[in-house]
């Protein structure tokens, strides 16, 4: 029989009998916000594994509708988040420090958090060598240490694009947390071969803009229900083990005209909730690394038997 | 050896502003406040695009939006699109007429010949025609010669100037699809101002070997097409998402200055019997409000260019 290829990256956890996790101030749901804000290149380097433009170049439809993100979209998203006092935690890609410096400024005014999500959206990590990802994870590192002052902690993987040891190369570079797995509704120790501690955090697709609004072409009207009862299963389910709740955003969709109520109005519903901790991707890794990474690896261990080299 | 080059980890363009040399980095919000003539602060731009989706049109190297679903010969396909030249495009007139709004037409060009009568009715109302390049079926990409590209466009243009008796300053690549060379020939050809990247909400300029053109904020992801056409989405979710559009610009235009809300419609989508009352009720609610206006492409190009915002 063929054996298939996995890499391995999570041990099994079931969502029941789990350590009970306590956030800060009682809170049930750890909420966060995730503001991806992106550079695509009009004229990138071709990459062997996948088209990175959809029309033959330059794809300015599709390079425009982005750019929007950065000239209009952004502003916009940040005073909705400001007016709620919610803090982002930013999805960067980090050569934006260097094409809009006004925007991280205005990151840094907010006190949003910044991590990685490579240096461009438009290079993958696709085909790299372990080094050449290592070259991506130290300039990430040093671009927005130069930019903001901050400790670079969280990782998203440029388009999800990675490869098979990506997230052992992020623990032995001293990344805290990755985005990269969707498995979970709680944070989880990930496996990697180093003995550093590698946090995954909850990033949700379900509730993310671009698969919602672009690629399944669902109302805004629609969307803002989704994250609704998308939160309010949370906060039920979090009265017996914290949860997390994160929705990812593109100031390139949210910050449009006609969209800019969702965001508005699902954050007047999340914050008319008593119970919920607003945090940032590395309040929730660190909280959960101090607190509960050494019981949930003790307890998962019996799920987990020996397989078969 | 990897596939991924060492000059992968070079990046020339990774400098303050854009990666090209078209447009100069601006963020909306630093754009002073300012009001439109007369003191208005939204201006309703509504295009309606006239499109000639030819039966045996090509499907690549760009995808047409709204092109033919189905092989040739489909009659379906082709005679549902030219319903809108005869019959959408007439309700479009009556509900445009009903609340005084010229629009601009955003014309193929082989419908000033085919369809002599679809021109009258435009000049006579006073609506502004701006070139949409040939037909659906030549769009434009980096694939054409600079040759071939220059007689699109001069062919665009000439035919309208020609049927119209308007200057026709304004200039929409179908599809919205660029070469890397259609904003240098369409200046060569005299225009005033493109419609084609969707990444503001107002103008700007547009750098050209011919000099600057000005960019106007015609809206894709608000557009008939994309919402009911790409995203089959009901008329409900439409109307929804205008009226949401519409309220965000009218409070921003008001706080911060002045804004335009972009209607860009196709008399084959939005004039279906089903969906053309929505219009209605979206023209009238915008057009009551204070400080709104409609204005052609060009009237919004020359009130910008007064203004000498950067």
């Amino acid at each position: 029989m063929t054996q298939w290829r996995e890499p391995f990256a999570y041990d099994h956890a079931p969502y029941a009998g789990r350590p009970k996790i306590e956030w800060p101030n009682g809170a049930r749901v750890a909420f966060w916000v995730a503001p991806n804000i992106e550079f695509y290149e009009l004229a990138p380097p071709p990459s062997p594994t996948r088209a990175v433009w959809y029309r033959p170049e330059p794809d300015i439809l599709n390079y425009s509708m982005r750019d929007y993100g950065n000239r209009v979209g952004f502003d916009r998203m940040a005073d909705v988040m400001a007016k709620y006092g919610v803090r982002g935690s930013v999805s960067l890609n980090v050569a934006v420090c260097d094409h809009f410096p006004e925007i991280i400024e205005r990151c840094c005014e907010l006190e949003w958090e910044l991590f990685s999500h490579g240096v461009y959206n438009t290079r993958y990590l696709y085909n790299m060598t372990e080094d050449q990802q290592r070259e991506i994870i130290r300039q990430s590192r040093e671009t927005i240490k130069r930019a903001s002052g901050q400790d670079l902690d969280g990782w998203l993987s440029p388009a999800i694009s990675n490869g098979e040891t990506t997230q052992d190369l992020l623990a032995e570079e001293g990344i805290k947390y990755t985005l990269d797995l969707f498995h979970d509704d709680q944070p989880m120790p990930v496996k990697t071969r180093s003995k550093n501690r590698l946090v995954s955090v909850p990033y949700m697709m379900e509730c993310n803009d671009v698969p919602v609004l672009n690629f399944k072409n669902i109302s805004p009207k629609n969307y803002l229900e989704i994250i609704k009862t998308h939160f309010d299963r949370l906060y039920a389910e979090g009265e017996e083990s914290g949860t997390v709740m994160c929705v990812p955003l593109h100031p390139y969709l949210i910050g449009q005209p006609h969209r800019l109520h969702i965001l508005d109005e699902a954050l007047k519903y999340v914050t008319g909730h008593d119970k919920v901790w607003l945090a940032t991707g590395r309040e929730i890794a660190a909280h959960f690394e101090a607190n509960y990474y050494d019981s949930f690896t003790d307890w998962m261990k019996p799920f987990n038997p020996e397989q078969p080299a | 050896m990897s596939l991924i080059p060492d000059s992968y980890f070079d990046y020339p363009l990774r400098k303050k502003g854009m990666d090209h040399d078209r447009y100069a980095a601006r963020y909306l919000r630093d754009v002073p406040a300012f009001q439109w003539q007369g003191g208005k602060t939204l201006l309703v731009w509504a295009t309606v695009h006239l499109e000639h989706f030819p039966m045996d049109m090509p499907a690549s190297p760009v995808k047409p939006i709204g092109g033919m679903d189905r092989p040739y010969p489909s009659v379906w396909d082709y005679s549902t699109r030219d319903y809108g030249n005869r019959v959408g495009i007439e309700r479009l007139f009556k509900v445009l007429d009903k609340h005084g709004v010229k629009a601009t037409a955003a014309m193929n060009s082989a419908l000033a010949p085919r369809y002599p009568y679809l021109m009258q009715e435009i000049v006579k109302r006073g609506w502004e025609v701006a070139a949409a390049g040939v037909d659906m079926g030549h769009l434009h990409h980096s694939q054409l010669t600079e040759e071939v590209e220059k007689a699109l466009v001069t062919e665009a243009f000439a035919t309208l100037r020609a049927a119209s008796g308007q200057a026709v300053t304004g200039w929409h690549s179908p599809s919205h699809s660029q070469s890397a060379l259609t904003p240098d020939l369409v200046a060569d050809a005299g225009a005033k101002y493109l419609c084609d990247w969707i990444n503001d909400d107002l103008p700007y300029a547009f750098h050209t070997r011919a000099g600057d053109l000005t960019h106007l904020p015609l809206s894709y992801d608000l557009s008939d097409h994309k919402i009911l056409g790409l995203q089959n989405m009901p008329i409900d979710d439409y109307e929804y998402q205008l009226d949401a559009a519409f309220d965000v610009l009218l409070d921003e235009s008001r706080l911060r200055g002045g804004r335009i809300l972009s209607l860009s419609l196709s008399p084959w989508i939005i004039a279906q019997p089903g969906r053309i009352d929505a219009l209605d009720r979206l023209l009238g609610r915008f057009l009551a409000a204070d400080g709104v206006a409609s204005a052609t492409g060009e009237e919004i190009r020359s009130q910008w260019d007064a203004l000498g915002i950067a």
